[in-house]
């Protein structure tokens, strides 16, 4: 009798799982047509129990914000957030396709929620794995713009220039901002432009190198030099079409004063000297070479990243940041999407709310340095001073330049033409015409 | 006369060369440990100081965020959970490997059979093959069948590279062993289980343990298979550790996870230095 | 009668026979299931996959030498194969001659000898990536031997510092290597004179030997076998190494775990499958050289009639 009534209570658990996840569509619908309330959202979200965030668990500050803050923030609110720290965005995005091929829909798979943007999203988009459009309609969504008709909200409908639908949550913006060692390098030598910038290695050979591609620090650099040498002079404009629209052809023409750029450009690079260019391999290597004074300019995504690098050690006393490439400053945003096949969707939102709070934002910002990416202008004006007071500061360059030398990233779909060119122009130093290695670049695309 | 030049030749000690080189060797082996251990303690050290700028002490009270060992003994480093896995699954997968490859190792030892050497010639080819093979090739399957990712998954896939050595140092111990002295206590009344309890395992136990240890050890270091088949979500020293280093620099918090990841190996290096003979080692690969 | 008794002995006889074998082939079960259904599973999957069969990423072209052509008309596959085998090789031998120094050194009596047991061993038990960050703060640019320099006046910018890592003559790969390795031989070769005894070497010295005819025509061949199983040992790991190739290596063209690792992460499909080729063609060779190497020593010790 008791092994019978133990077996049906384990069945019975079992169907109720099974009948719980099937109705995670049922509630996602409801959710998404704006049948369901928050509190449902909450309830659901407190039997569901846990939370998968999976992100790049690369910088100590992030990750230190993530297990003092978000952690308990979110367990105050009955949910526990499990963060998984990963090497590279990709094996989250593949992990979830791979888990999608099997045949796991929502409510099914391992991830909730990815820290994502680029080619990654647009990879999830193509292939129809994300679970949908909630991002607006949270209850702090109401901090982000996302009026069409207002020219500031387009990196929050965009993402390199794929429409994101609202399946992606805004997290944070960032901006492409280099450091310069001002105890190496004078004030007046300090250059400005890519000219400039042959004109000092010419005279102090060696002293600079770049994140390569893949990586997507090294990317950003190949584009900021692709748009300053664009043969049209409209720098980042052409870029933001896909590679449908542009075609190879047309691409291959655009892109190749900024490749044979830094092509010309690599004899004057680490290591050039001894016969072997160095270009590192992550943004660690590349904090460590300016560290040791190898390299006098480093270049990567942080807006306050000099001011949390002095605090933490990692940049030299003299680190500072400047203007550089001008006008071609890149700046993003980066989001948290959740999959089509995530296990716990109600979960997953009400974290993707708490991320979107302003507590979280000013925290985040203070401990890792990581820049906002809910709009300021749609904030009280006491939240926005909370903001303000969080930030770790800008050092040797004011707000006002950086504003007046931004630019877009590229369309999504060219940016894996433009790794591949690199890679097969710069690195495996092939002799074939650009026009060529795009044209078998985008062949090669899916 | 022979009979001096002869002890003479022989001098059982060392010449001033191989003093030199012990000396250097050990330097070699040792002196690196040095500056990691200052990089530990550095706030900031930069070239070309032979001494940190600024001390990480010197710099506790200023910093908001946890620095060097504070942030590496923080649970925000995760190398308390990175040290619990990594002794767990290096006990669970030796037990499994001593409890699969002792009856085998006896038989080796003693039976012929047709196939012997190619059978022996297969229980060493995973000492060939290398890592990255068996990991990529195994990980979309293990993906397909849930594997990929768990505690059984990483302790299965560690049995590949540990089986060789311990058969081999098991059979090693099982022909050092014959079968003299369980034939002598057989004739002498003994039954089956006081064979085996009272010859048979303390005999066998120094081999045994040795082959343990060194099972334990190569599973403590592997990193490529438990980075494949863990997905990120279960994290070892190994992985810990290259997931810091793998920009190839060297921050403090690195430098003290680095120490950290040293220390069972240390543990270890006492264990078996005070319990085993360098020949029970070498009885494994003298073959 | 008693014919009878024989063959019901017999047959009984045979009966136990067969029941031994059986118990026998039982305890080699475990091991033999584990390792065909594990590692022979990962060949046979391996070898597949590299062929085109991958259903999971719905590629089925089985079977498919595309890969492996690829690969192998890739000029730049046979300069990483040329840098593996380098790495592999150089190490290898650096290894042998400095562990069989120390193994010589430690069959004396020396003064701490026992503190020096426990010291020498220590490579051994800490993994290889310990031993890499070890070559990153010692042999960098920025690191130890460097800012050593600067301080003695040498150099003036981390810049003029040799570069030792991450270049392809693989200085630092090597260094981790022969750091890790150098105690395994010197522990196997000297276990092996250990267990040889040094009377033989005492009996050439009698007999007027110097120095070096004792080590080599005496030392020397009582040791080959544990020269050729620690050689072994290590030259096959040293092919399949991938973390101080990854972290120290030259960049491009890699050695070749690294290149299957960088096609296994690309998003393209095909080039996976290509990794795949890439690591079975690393097994092949791997397993030609290792098999040569072992098929030639035991052509030796059968002509020298050792067995």
């Amino acid at each position: 009798m008791k092994k019978t009534l133990l077996g049906l209570s384990v069945i019975g658990s079992l169907m109720a799982g099974a009948a719980f996840a099937q109705d995670a569509e049922a509630f996602r619908d409801g959710f998404i047509a704006g049948d369901l309330s928050w509190e449902d959202v909450q309830a659901r979200a407190k039997e569901e129990g846990q939370v998968n965030l999976y992100y790049w668990g690369g910088s100590d500050n992030i990750n230190i914000w993530m297990d003092s803050v978000a952690v308990p923030a979110l367990a105050a609110e009955g949910v526990t957030l499990n963060p998984v720290r990963i090497t590279g965005t990709k094996d989250a995005v593949d992990l979830v396709l791979a888990e999608k091929a099997s045949g796991k829909g929502l409510g099914e798979g391992s991830v909730d929620a990815i820290w994502i943007n680029g080619e990654n999203f647009a990879t999830l988009k193509r292939q129809g794995a994300l679970m949908g459009a909630f991002a607006d309609k949270l209850p702090n969504s109401a901090n982000i713009e996302w009026n069409p008709d207002d020219p500031r909200s387009l990196l929050n409908l965009r993402d390199f220039g794929v429409e994101t639908n609202a399946s992606e949550m805004p997290w944070s913006g960032q901006q492409y901002v280099c450091a310069v060692n001002t105890a190496r390098v004078p004030a007046d030598e300090t250059p400005a432009t890519f000219a400039e910038m042959v004109t000092y290695l010419e005279a102090n050979p060696g002293k600079f190198s770049y994140v390569k591609p893949p990586h997507y620090i090294g990317n950003t650099f190949v584009q900021a030099a692709v748009y300053a040498h664009n043969p049209d002079g409209n720098g980042a404009v052409p870029f933001q079409n896909s590679i449908d629209e542009l075609g190879a052809a047309e691409l291959a023409r655009l892109i190749k004063p900024g490749m044979e750029y830094l092509k010309a450009l690599e004899p004057h690079l680490l290591g050039a000297a001894s016969g072997n260019v160095r270009y590192p391999e992550d943004p660690k290597a590349l904090d460590g070479l300016f560290l040791n004074g190898e390299i006098d300019f480093a270049c990567k995504f942080g807006l306050f990243g000099v001011a949390t690098g002095l605090r933490d050690g990692t940049f030299p006393e003299g680190a500072e940041q400047f203007i550089f490439p001008e006008g071609n400053m890149i700046k993003n945003k980066n989001y948290l999407v959740i999959p089509g096949n995530a296990p716990n969707p109600a979960a997953a939102m009400v974290m993707a709310n708490y991320m979107a709070s302003v507590e979280s934002q000013a925290t985040k910002l203070e401990i890792a340095g990581m820049p906002v990416g809910i709009d300021p202008w749609k904030l009280s004006a006491d939240d926005s001073a909370k903001l303000d007071a969080a930030s770790p500061g800008l050092v040797g360059v004011t707000q006002a330049e950086l504003d007046a030398n931004t630019a877009p990233d590229t369309n999504a779909t060219l940016v894996d033409v433009i790794e591949a060119t690199w890679l097969e122009y710069i690195e495996r130093d092939s002799d074939a015409s650009i026009e060529d290695i795009v044209a078998t670049a985008v062949a090669n695309l899916k | 006369m022979a009979l001096k030049s002869g002890s003479l030749a022989l001098n059982e000690r060392l010449s001033p060369f191989q003093k030199l080189y012990l000396l250097l060797i050990a330097g070699f082996i040792l002196g690196p440990f040095i500056p990691l251990v200052i990089q530990s303690l550095a706030f900031r050290w930069a070239w070309p100081d032979l001494l940190p700028g600024t001390w990480w002490l010197e710099q506790r009270e200023k910093s908001p965020l946890p620095l060097a060992w504070d942030y590496v003994l923080s649970p925000y480093s995760q190398i308390w959970e990175a040290t619990v896995n990594t002794v767990f699954i290096g006990s669970v997968v030796t037990l499994i490997c001593l409890i699969i490859c002792l009856p085998a190792a006896r038989v080796l030892a003693r039976e012929k059979f047709p196939g012997k050497p190619a059978f022996e010639f297969f229980l060493s080819m995973p000492l060939i093959v290398p890592e990255a093979a068996i990991g990529i090739a195994l990980l979309m399957i293990f993906i397909n069948i849930g594997l990929a990712g768990t505690y059984f998954g990483i302790m299965i896939v560690h049995l590949i590279p540990t089986i060789p050595y311990m058969i081999r140092m098991l059979t090693a111990v099982y022909q050092g062993l014959g079968r003299d002295f369980e034939e002598q206590a057989m004739i002498l009344g003994a039954n089956r289980w006081q064979i085996l309890r009272m010859v048979t395992l303390p005999m066998l136990l120094p081999g045994v343990v040795a082959g343990a240890l060194f099972t334990f050890l190569v599973s403590t270091n592997i990193f490529l298979l438990t980075f494949f088949m863990g997905q990120g979500k279960i994290v070892t020293l190994p992985t810990l550790l290259f997931s810091k280093i793998s920009g190839g620099t060297l921050d403090a918090s690195a430098a003290g996870i680095t120490l950290v990841v040293t220390v069972p190996g240390i543990i270890l290096l006492l264990i078996t230095e005070r319990f085993i003979k360098e020949e029970a080692f070498g009885k494994g690969f003298g073959n | 009668m008693l014919y009878r008794e024989i063959e019901v002995s017999k047959t009984k006889e045979l009966a136990r026979h067969r029941r031994e074998r059986i118990w026998m082939w039982m305890q080699l079960l475990p091991v033999m299931a584990v390792l065909s259904i594990l590692f022979g599973g990962a060949l046979i999957l391996g070898v597949a996959q590299s062929l085109g069969y991958a259903p999971w990423f719905g590629v089925n072209t089985f079977p498919d030498i595309s890969y492996f052509a690829a690969l192998w008309g890739d000029i730049f596959f046979w300069k990483s194969l040329w840098l593996t085998l380098y790495y592999a090789v150089a190490a290898t031998l650096i290894s042998l001659v400095m562990g069989i120094l120390l193994a010589l050194a430690l069959v004396r009596t020396f003064p701490s000898k026992t503190l020096y047991k426990y010291l020498y061993k220590l490579p051994l038990m800490i993994p290889y990536t310990v031993g890499i960050a070890l070559a990153v703060i010692m042999l960098g640019n920025g690191g130890m031997l460097s800012r050593l320099m600067a301080f003695t006046g040498f150099i003036d910018d981390p810049s003029e510092f040799p570069q030792i890592l991450k270049t392809h003559m693989g200085w630092g790969i090597i260094a981790v290597y022969v750091w890790k390795q150098t105690p395994f031989v010197a522990l196997t070769i000297y276990a092996v004179l250990l267990g040889v005894g040094r009377e033989t070497e005492e009996a050439a010295a009698i007999l007027g030997a110097n120095k070096r005819q004792i080590f080599f025509q005496v030392t020397l061949p009582q040791i080959l076998p544990g020269i050729i199983s620690s050689t072994l040992i290590i030259f096959a790991f040293n092919i399949g190494a991938f973390e101080a190739p990854f972290i120290l290596g030259g960049g491009f063209p890699d050695t070749l775990p690294v290149v299957a690792w960088r096609y296994f992460n690309d998003a393209d499909y095909t080039l996976q499958l290509q990794g795949m080729a890439t690591v079975v063609s690393i097994a092949l060779v791997a397993g030609v050289i290792l098999y040569t190497y072992l098929a030639v020593y035991r052509r030796y010790e059968r002509r020298i009639g050792r067995h």
